[in-house]
């Protein structure tokens, strides 16, 4: 059995599923508000560095670190019913091209911004558990405290998100909304309202993927969700952008194949897999692997 | 007044070549005066026209966005650097020539997924497509130069061009006003080239293509073939820009290419007005001064330029910049002076010139 | 009771509505009949503030429904079921049942209950998906997630379209049954103008978006030129 774990497979399997978690979860961001208003928010990564910064640096302070998580998650909240409100509700009825733009417009502020208040050097964050690894017989696990926490809080965080969406009388009015707009207008809810908590819950995943990534061994700078971004966004493409199952799987697949093509060709190659990735789903399915329907929205 | 009309309609391939030549004559003979640190932002900038052109062409006339394009101006950089570091001696003609061709090809490679999808998909795949083009081209060190990237000196100032030139800094004048010389008439050929492009065939199926697709299709066009060329022309483009951008810069680095370049990119076509030739120009002008403008700006806010703040306000001024263009004057910098117009319209009313510059 | 007064509508240079007035009486069915493209929807979708007037004024009772967001307008208690009954076939039965009540302050259990029990093909569904039900069903369950809300005003957009004659007259004699067993002021758009006249009680004929006719239901049946020219009923 140890053997088993020590073993090279293993290793990357693990490491791959630890930084898919991570995509996952940016992924899964990305799907909410896909749903809810048909925007691809190209800013979600850098909202959620925005929202981990603010968070992080209370550290500074003497605050716990759970208290910290808790207010980068609140602060990406904040942020990202702020620009619903005010970025994408005027865009509303416009050419799907504006709200990219303006996302990606906004993506460049925000990264500019913290490069201007935090400077764009690594900040290492004080992880709340440690990041050596186990070991079995003397031989190394790719397997941390920390790892473990990340995957177990990823997976807590989908759990809750699936939970919402399912069972709550929240999750229901946000689902219609998303799906038929109008008809939940005549039946008396607040579409506009649930819009902003769209963006709010989604921006919040966001925040928790960016305090993973951030607490782990990369650090924290302005740019650091650039790559995680990417991943996130082929990991939902992959999952046709519909589906929160199919982004919680591509985000995974995606990890793995990044962690194999490092160990076996070469790290800067890694960013190939994705987009391998991509291509061949889109290829076989455009809509997405995971999407029922196809047709397109006009 | 009809010739004057025809003239800036650029209806025909006449009118274009001979507003083109105008347009480079006139910055050719301002190359003249300005001094070398204007002359080389003026190079740079004609070379990143090049490439907002091209962008302009596949988001304002193909209705595709891409935010790949600083991948593509890396593609055309590295093909043009890797054969100037090794033959040093090849006519400049031809080293682009390659940019165009290896920028070309990566767009086709790109657009044949690419063009079966739409928008955010299409934009999502062209960014991690310019995410990774860099650490490619680090991995493969012994080529590329990996971090460091490639020196190059294959933009060597002809002796008689340096002879007009005398004085103290008769060198620095010579070289700087040379490479904006070279620039202004690269980004001219490519621009009167879009010109023709705009109004041909070609020109008008892809703006039938973006407007009504499913229309396109039942007057026969291939719309597989016209999106995947529109991108592929658009990726030409870019790849020519960067490979004259590195020339410029005299080399070939990873960090010439940042995502960032794209959203640059995105932000200075968006402001000079999508789907334009003038657009692209004004895009171009912005960009070379745009320094020039950070420092101006940071002087008048009174921020230390070596600060933190200081050295980020151009990525800040950029972002805010695009967010307010996109949500306020979408056609560009260039629909603000309406109010003006509007007010001329109404002292002598002729027709109105058609939009092209209009999203859909 | 809906008070319509002088309500023109327009769609940039289309005039959909000119100077439309009639009352829909409470207790009462009101058919608002014409043909395609006459401006029945556009009238509906005014009433419930999905549109904006150019000119006009729309009255629940004495309260100005012009101006308030359409949330609101269903929460004062206008139910409107949309053209295509607009059924969110994504979700369950019960799904949008439940959505029906989310709004109004009534008992979510008591009003499944009830709604089971006067349509008892959706209590057998209750756990489908929308997209599995035939059309009558997907009519039921419009209904019966319009009714949940206890709604004072129902506005009814073409609900016989698709359905089979039989069906229709069902569904017709339905409405009649729960406008006098509930009170409520029923505007009814219909194209087919037969089968709604038979139950209707007051008539608003539209044509081209102004308003031909208006009055008694059996009046309105009874004039020959309106049944020949708007309403495309064969005068035997």
């Amino acid at each position: 059995m140890s053997a088993f774990l020590t073993s090279s497979l293993m290793h990357n399997i693990f490491g791959g599923l630890a930084q898919g978690v991570v995509y996952s979860l940016v992924a899964l961001s990305l799907v909410i508000v896909w749903q809810s208003t048909h925007v691809l928010n190209f800013a979600q990564g850098a909202m959620a560095m925005f929202a981990t910064y603010i968070g992080m640096t209370e550290i500074d302070r003497g605050i716990g670190y759970w208290w910290c998580v808790i207010i980068s998650v609140a602060v990406g909240m904040i942020v990202g019913g702020l620009t619903e409100r005010v970025l994408i509700r005027p865009l509303y009825g416009k050419p799907e091209i504006n709200p990219i733009v303006v996302m990606v417009g906004f993506l460049g502020v925000l990264e500019a911004l913290s490069a201007a208040i935090w400077t764009s050097s690594t900040r290492n964050i004080a992880e709340p558990f440690s990041q050596i690894f186990y070991h079995a017989n003397g031989n190394l696990v790719y397997l941390s405290p920390f790892i473990i926490f990340q995957i177990i809080l990823a997976i807590c965080i989908m759990l809750l998100v699936a939970a919402l969406f399912r069972f709550t009388r929240l999750g229901l009015q946000l689902r219609a909304s998303a799906l038929a707009p109008e008809v939940s207008r005549l039946l008396g809810i607040r579409v506009s309202r649930m819009l902003t908590i769209g963006w709010m819950l989604s921006a919040g995943v966001g925040a928790i993927a960016a305090v993973i990534q951030a607490s782990g061994s990369f650090g924290l700078f302005p740019t650091n969700m650039d790559g995680i971004f990417v991943a996130g966004f082929i990991a939902a493409a992959v999952g046709g952008l519909e589906s929160p199952i199919g982004a919680v799987a591509g985000g995974l697949l995606i990890g793995l194949a990044e962690q194999f093509i490092l160990a076996y060709w070469s790290p800067n190659v890694a960013p190939l897999g994705g987009i391998i990735i991509l291509v061949v789903a889109l290829m076989i399915r455009p809509q997405g692997l995971f999407t029922k329907h196809a047709g397109r929205r006009v | 007044m009809d010739w004057w009309r025809s003239f800036f309609r650029q209806e025909s391939t006449h009118s274009r070549l001979i507003g083109v030549t105008a347009l480079a004559a006139l910055t050719l003979a301002i190359t003249f005066v300005l001094p070398p640190v204007a002359n080389s932002e003026l190079a740079g900038g004609a070379a990143i026209a090049i490439v907002i052109l091209g962008l302009s062409w596949l988001i304002g006339w193909s209705g595709q966005i891409s935010l790949g394009n600083s991948g593509f101006m890396a593609v055309g950089a590295y093909a043009a650097g890797i054969w100037a570091h090794h033959h040093n001696t090849t006519p400049l003609v031809f080293t682009l020539a390659l940019a165009i061709v290896a920028g070309g090809l990566s767009g086709l490679i790109i657009a044949i997924p690419s063009t079966r999808l739409r928008g955010p998909y299409l934009a999502g795949l062209t960014l991690a497509f310019a995410a990774a083009v860099t650490p490619i081209a680090q991995n493969f060190t012994s080529v590329t130069g990996g971090e460091g990237g490639i020196f190059l000196n294959s933009l060597v100032t002809p002796s008689w061009f340096g002879h007009l030139f005398s004085g103290a800094n008769a060198v620095i004048n010579a070289n700087a006003q040379w490479t904006a010389d070279l620039a202004v008439v690269v980004a001219a050929v490519s621009f009167f080239f879009m010109a023709n492009l705009f109004h041909s065939r070609t020109g008008r199926a892809m703006r039938l293509v973006r407007d009504n697709d499913v229309a396109a299709e039942l007057m026969g066009v291939d719309l597989l073939r016209t999106r995947s060329s529109a991108f592929m022309i658009a990726a030409a483009y870019a790849g020519l820009g960067g490979a004259l951008y590195s020339l410029l810069e005299a080399s070939v680095r990873p960090e010439t290419f940042p995502l960032t370049l794209s959203i640059t990119l995105l932000t200075l076509m968006v402001l000079g007005g999508i789907g334009t030739l003038s657009g692209a120009v004004i895009g171009g002008i912005i960009y070379s001064f745009s320094a020039d403008l950070v420092a101006h700006v940071n002087s008048l806010t009174g921020v230390n330029p070596t600060s933190n703040l200081g050295a980020n306000m151009q990525g800040i001024i950029f972002g805010v910049l695009l967010i307010l263009t996109m949500m306020f004057a979408p056609r560009g910098l260039v629909s603000l002076r309406t109010p003006i117009q509007k007010l001329f319209r109404i002292l002598r009313p002729r027709r109105q010139t058609p939009d092209l510059g209009e999203l859909h | 009771m809906i008070r319509v007064q002088n309500l023109s509508v327009n769609y940039g240079a289309v005039k959909a509505l000119r100077d439309v007035s009639f009352e829909a009486p409470t207790g009462q069915i009101t058919a608002v009949l014409g043909a395609n493209g006459a401006g029945k929807t556009t009238l509906l979708r005014t009433i419930s503030g999905l549109v904006t007037p150019k000119t006009g004024s729309i009255h629940l009772d004495e309260r100005p429904l012009v101006g308030v967001a359409t949330e609101n307008i269903a929460r004062m208690g206008v139910a409107h079921v949309p053209e295509g009954r607009g059924v969110i076939e994504e979700l369950t039965v019960e799904e949008n049942l439940r959505l029906g009540a989310m709004a109004a302050k009534v008992d979510l259990a008591e009003g499944l209950r009830e709604q089971y029990e006067r349509f008892a093909a959706l209590g057998e569904r209750r756990k489908k998906l929308c997209s599995t039900l035939s059309g009558g069903e997907r009519q039921m369950l419009a209904m019966a997630r319009a009714l949940i809300a206890k709604p004072r005003v129902l506005l009814l957009d073409e609900p016989s379209l698709g359905l089979a004659p039989q069906v229709t007259a069902q569904l017709m004699r339905s409405i009649h049954d729960l406008c006098e067993s509930e009170h409520l002021t029923v505007v009814l758009v219909e194209q087919n103008a037969k089968s709604a006249l038979r139950i209707a009680h007051r008539a608003v004929v539209l044509h081209l978006g102004t308003a031909v006719a208006s009055g008694d239901a059996t009046s309105v049946a009874a004039d020959d030129n309106l049944r020949r020219y708007y309403l495309g009923v064969v005068v035997e």
